[in-house]
């Protein structure tokens, strides 16, 4: 086609789960759908097909080898699945079934593959063990990259070319998200997917910006079409005007100029020039992301959403299940405190698990306010006795703390308290170990948390601030709905007094307080936590030596200078005025463009 | 030639899963022996992944095993350790 027109720039609106700007050529990744014609093949063609199969199981073998070599000694789950995926390609039940169905009927390899594939497919199927039989989905996969070979699919990059790609897709598996890790990959945009997809939790993990749930992208974008991704807005920018391009590649030129010097921060104390100690810590939710974890430097992980057991099969995990989990993540961290949140969940995730419940869940018509969190947990105190086993169990490995959610009255507390007392006794009949320190924090996420503050402090042994919750409740601003979103305000004063109040109450009774919130992790509020005395700060694990960086280059007189400034605003607009016009003298490297 | 056979029962809470099977297999290629798990009338060999993932054998599963090659020893006692142990390699 003659068409010298510039292509008109357009923009795509999908979900940012990872944040971080990326500008690149897309790689449109279409999984084919099994479509294995059958082709019958002339007697002396028989032998050629199957050295045509063979060579496609050699450069599978090959890419994934490959894939294998550029990946960190230290993602050892992922290194083990691509070993079991190499293992599964040369299989007997691939590869000489395949051969013998090609030499068998004289027909095509894509065919015979599949029916190999079919097979075993069969087999599984018959398998009682979910988690065995659904290996068969890994067995898929191997088998669509030889089919992929066979029908001559794109080449997607793996290969030797190192020019930068941002991926699409219908969706990502294991190999496609570890790639990603690989180096050339600068980000992803999936069709499906949300904020908690598995997915989404890698990207996170490994810092790559990424946006999902963009219906139709693998058809509306071409291979080889620009774009730029923004993965904190959710935006996609088809076709940018070309100063537009320049402008977001020198940004992130800078972005790696400045990772490098951050790497410096990994192992040094998180403490001010004079000494003055923040606890910097990870929030997760996936034993999975532990290396990033270890990776990026972080002193324990201050939040870790017990969830995702939960949503992994019809029933609700086993206490074994869950004991596992709380086990790695304690003896990984140890001496480190580990911050484990119980279910926070509303109880319409689970109505298939309490079939007699469904008709209180039908009438919540506001969830927010409604059945979740400890008050779920207190409801329902089978599924939260089997929690606490795991969890109690699992202290004598490293140094737990139990962190209850959306606690808004004493009596809360004191129940929940009561029950953990309960399960402590039941496990001492047993004479199963478990540590008889654990503590016992709430998290203060509710304004009535916060106004009893100084009540709440004498029963529990430290106290979490939520802040994307606090926000929203206490500024009664729900962040999903787009009509009200940008009044949802970190630095509204009023946030910040009630930050500083629980702070208060919680050092008058001599416990730690510490804040896990999307705030904790942002360069513009984390100085200003920092010298309102925040002990502990939790974030994103790629965060972490930034921020660090910042509390190294202060002075803690400085910063509960600039807490105090900060605190005589009146308004959010003062706020960001103040702490723009501040900052960038304390830390020009975050502030200023190099 | 040595040959070894033990009768085992598995340990692994979560069976005899993708990264059990991927190390038993390697440990036949390790000590280049016939590595073979019986269960019932059913024979596999551990070289062969899915063949062994299809026996779908569950924590508690009881099997015969049996090495058959020089280091037929070796490689039963890492066969055994992998098979029997409650956590994962």
């Amino acid at each position: 086609m003659d068409d010298n027109r510039q292509p008109v720039s357009r923009t795509l609106q999908g979900i940012g789960v990872s944040p971080g700007i990326a500008a690149a050529r897309v790689l449109v990744m279409k999984r084919h759908a099994w479509r294995a014609g059958w082709r019958h093949l002339p007697d002396d063609h028989v032998e050629k097909e199957v050295e045509r199969f063979l060579l496609a199981i050699r450069t599978a073998g090959a890419e994934l080898a490959q894939l294998r070599e550029k990946l960190a000694a230290d993602l050892a789950d992922a290194l083990s699945i691509i070993d079991s995926h190499l293992l599964m390609l040369k299989d007997k039940m691939i590869i000489e079934r395949t051969v013998a169905i090609i030499r068998r009927n004289s027909v095509n390899a894509e065919w015979a593959l599949a029916q190999a594939l079919s097979e075993i497919k069969e087999r599984f199927e018959q398998i009682d063990d979910r988690y065995i039989r659904e290996r068969y989905a890994d067995i898929k996969h191997v088998a669509d990259r030889v089919f992929g070979l066979l029908t001559g699919r794109e080449h997607d990059g793996l290969g030797g070319d190192d020019l930068p790609v941002i991926l699409v897709a219908n969706d990502f598996s294991p190999e496609d998200a570890l790639r990603m890790q690989a180096g050339n990959v600068l980000g992803f945009l999936t069709e499906k997917g949300g904020v908690t997809s598995h997915t989404a939790i890698v990207a996170r993990s490994l810092n790559i910006p990424a946006v999902v749930g963009l219906e139709h992208a693998t058809s509306i974008l071409a291979t080889g079409d620009l774009i730029i991704l923004d993965g904190r807005t959710g935006q996609v920018t088809l076709h940018p005007e070309p100063s537009e391009i320049r402008r977001r590649q020198e940004g992130n030129r800078r972005n790696h100029a400045k990772a490098d010097d951050l790497d410096r921060y990994i192992h040094l104390a998180s403490e001010t020039e004079d000494g003055y100690v923040v606890r910097l810590s990870a929030n997760i939710e996936m034993r999975q992301e532990l290396p990033a974890v270890l990776r990026y430097g972080s002193e324990g992980i201050g939040l870790f959403r017990s969830e995702f057991d939960y949503f992994q099969g019809q029933e609700p995990p086993s206490e074994e299940q869950l004991l596992a989990t709380y086990r790695q993540l304690l003896e990984t961290m140890a001496p480190h405190p580990v911050t484990v949140r119980t279910l926070d969940v509303g109880g319409d995730k689970f109505l298939h698990s309490f079939p007699g419940n469904g008709a209180w869940l039908d009438q919540e018509r506001n969830p927010a306010l409604g059945l979740r969190s400890i008050r779920f947990s207190l409801y329902e105190r089978d599924l939260f006795r089997i929690q606490l086993r795991a969890l109690l169990r699992a202290s004598v490995y490293g140094r737990l703390r139990i962190l209850l959610p959306l606690v808004s009255a004493l009596n809360e507390v004191r129940q929940a308290k009561a029950v953990i007392a309960g399960v402590m006794e039941q496990l001492a009949e047993e004479s199963t170990p478990f540590a008889a320190n654990v503590e016992i924090g709430m998290m203060v996420e509710v304004p009535s948390a916060v106004v009893m503050a100084d009540v709440f402090a004498r029963e529990v042994d430290f106290f979490a601030i939520g802040t994307n919750d606090l926000i929203q409740y206490s500024l009664a601003i729900d962040r999903g709905n787009q009509y009200v979103a940008h009044l949802y305000e970190p630095f509204h004063p009023a946030v910040l007094r009630m930050i500083r109040q629980t702070v208060e109450a919680g050092h008058a009774s001599n416990i730690p307080v510490s804040l896990c919130g999307e705030m904790a992790g942002d360069g513009l509020c984390a100085p200003v936590l920092m010298g309102l005395g925040l002990d502990e700060l939790s974030m994103r694990p790629a965060v972490i030596p930034r921020i660090k960086r910042m509390l190294r280059h202060s002075r803690s007189n400085e910063l509960r200078n600039l807490a105090r400034q900060t605190l005589e605003c009146e308004d959010s607009e003062r706020v960001r005025e103040f702490l723009a016009a501040t900052l960038p003298h304390f830390y020009p490297k975050d502030f200023y463009q190099s | 030639m040595t040959t070894c056979a033990s009768d085992l029962v598995v340990g692994n809470e979560r069976g005899i899963h993708g990264r059990v099977a991927t190390r038993l297999a390697e440990v036949a290629s390790e000590f280049a022996v016939v590595l073979q798990i019986r269960r019932a009338e059913e024979t596999v060999e551990c070289s062969s992944i899915l063949d062994v993932l299809s026996l779908a054998l569950v924590q508690g599963s009881e099997i015969s095993v049996q090495a058959v090659g020089e280091q037929a020893e070796a490689a039963m006692a890492a066969a055994a350790e992998l098979i029997t142990a409650q956590e994962d390699p």
